[in-house]
């Protein structure tokens, strides 16, 4: 954690340092190889390591601002996200990882979109052309296609609490305490949010089925 | 019959299958890095506060500067100085007259025009409850301090779920909330301006002497926020990742005493 506290903390100890504080491109060539690092590096003022930060993370917050309702302002959103991780960088706490703490920038600036905007929040996604795999006979991908559209259907018409949960939990593949520091709510209602989807779900596709 | 561990599965395939166009990361990132050369140059650099926890250690250390640490405290004081004025020369506070939004420590200072003050009883925060301070402790996901230069609160309180705990004396309510990401509280305000002051241990702070409305905004964003109230002179500072709303002290040095004495 404190491997690169000198940059870190003594800017003004290299002759190229700007007046901010930045430290001149050359100083850091190599790119980056963990977030730590990245970080690290980010704090004193180095661009090029918060650009290895932003690619590294880029599709993930373009997929959790669509999914929580940014629709086609997705790309706003997640820059906007950047920006002000990017400010906020010094509040960070390195001994946590960096991915929910940036996504949890991203539903944020989310919800201050959709917000301002008066609207709902949408399940701004489709499903992918591809034939997904293991399916072989033309008709069982129709049916595999159609049973993956109604289920798409019914998880966008939950309510939005249970729908965040929900969509974190399973379509962005975070756990419950992830799920926690993305939505800032606390666990056991993330819980109770995720039982009340899921419970919802089984009755519509029970209904379904029927 | 569907069981949930199937539901669950066919969840998780859902979301692989699932397609969600994003521009080339690379192109993300080129555009974030145009954005933050765009920035001035006292918003440019991450905010220069600790990056987590340690802010006592780091007050007790500047407190036993070793003989000789005179110079380099005044160094660090003057370059402190420096900082201030790049930041007042680029905000709100440092020019003046139509409407600017300055955000600092989780609260977002409207200050131009502020309309006529707030009147009526002032709302709790939503399952605002009292508590120990100990269980205060638990349900916040953030430190909680207490200022030495006030003793142990009369009350505490905690709102939200745990998103703000506040610790109240006669006349003396001091609000602390998770104050990194999220815009909290607002406040809207008109002359005088906000003054930027250094608290001890802090990055810095705003001094808000005027009478303003004050109103909160509950997590998760969605909910609309609790009614504004009349709030009197308040500091806002940032210890780490707390943010903290001092209102009640009228005086400025009593309450950056106060502020300064955060264990």
């Amino acid at each position: 954690m404190v491997r690169d506290s000198g940059r870190e903390l003594l800017p003004g100890a290299s002759p190229r340092a700007s007046p901010c504080g930045g430290i001149s491109h050359d100083t850091a060539k190599e790119p980056p190889t963990d977030d730590d690092e990245a970080i690290a590096r980010s704090l004193a003022g180095d661009l090029d390591a918060y650009e290895v930060l932003v690619t590294r993370y880029s599709a993930l917050a373009h997929r959790t601002a669509a999914m929580l309702g940014a629709a086609d302002e997705a790309e706003d959103v997640v820059q906007e996200a950047f920006v002000k991780a990017y400010r906020h960088l010094a509040g960070f706490r390195r001994e946590a990882p960096f991915r929910p703490w940036l996504l949890r920038i991203v539903a944020n600036e989310t919800h201050n979109l959709t917000r301002s905007r008066g609207r709902r929040a949408e399940l701004a996604v489709k499903l992918t052309e591809l034939d997904p795999p293991g399916v072989e006979d033309p008709q069982d991908v129709a049916v595999d296609t159609d049973r993956r559209t109604r289920l798409l259907d019914m998880v966008r018409t939950l309510p939005e609490r249970e729908r965040e949960v929900v969509v974190c939990r399973y379509f962005l593949q975070l756990s419950e305490a992830e799920t926690a520091q993305v939505l800032d709510l606390p666990v056991g209602t993330v819980k109770s949010r995720a039982f009340r989807g899921l419970k919802r779900l089984r009755e519509e596709v029970g209904r379904d089925l029927a | 019959m569907t069981s949930p561990d199937d539901l669950e599965a066919r969840l998780l395939a859902l979301g692989e299958s699932v397609d969600v166009p994003a521009p080339p990361p690379a192109g993300v990132a080129r555009a974030v890095r145009a954005r933050l050369e765009a920035l001035p140059a006292a918003d440019r650099h991450p905010a220069p506060a600790p990056p987590s926890a340690p802010v006592r250690r780091a007050r007790r250390a500047w407190r036993v500067l070793r003989p000789g640490g005179h110079l380099r405290r005044r160094a660090i004081v003057s370059a402190v100085a420096i900082l201030l004025a790049l930041f007042l020369g680029g905000t709100p506070v440092g020019r003046a007259a139509v409407t600017q939004v300055l955000r600092l420590a989780g609260v977002e200072l409207e200050i131009g025009a502020p309309g006529p003050l707030p009147s009526g009883l002032p709302e709790p925060l939503p399952g605002e409850r009292r508590a120990t301070l100990e269980q205060a402790r638990e349900q916040a996901a953030f430190p909680i301090s207490v200022p030495a230069g006030l003793g142990e609160p009369r009350e505490v309180r905690v709102g939200d779920g745990g998103r703000v705990v506040s610790l109240l004396w006669p006349g003396v309510r001091l609000d602390e909330y998770d104050g990194t990401l999220q815009v909290v509280f607002r406040k809207e305000l008109g002359p005088p301006w906000p003054e930027e002051v250094p608290v001890a241990g802090a990055s810095r702070g705003q001094w808000i002497q005027a009478r303003h409305g004050l109103s909160y905004l509950p997590r998760g964003g969605g909910q609309a926020p609790v009614r504004p109230r009349a709030a009197g002179p308040t500091l806002i500072w940032q210890e780490g990742r707390t943010g903290l709303r001092l209102e009640g002290v009228d005086d400025l040095q009593r309450a950056l005493e106060i502020a300064g004495s955060v264990r």
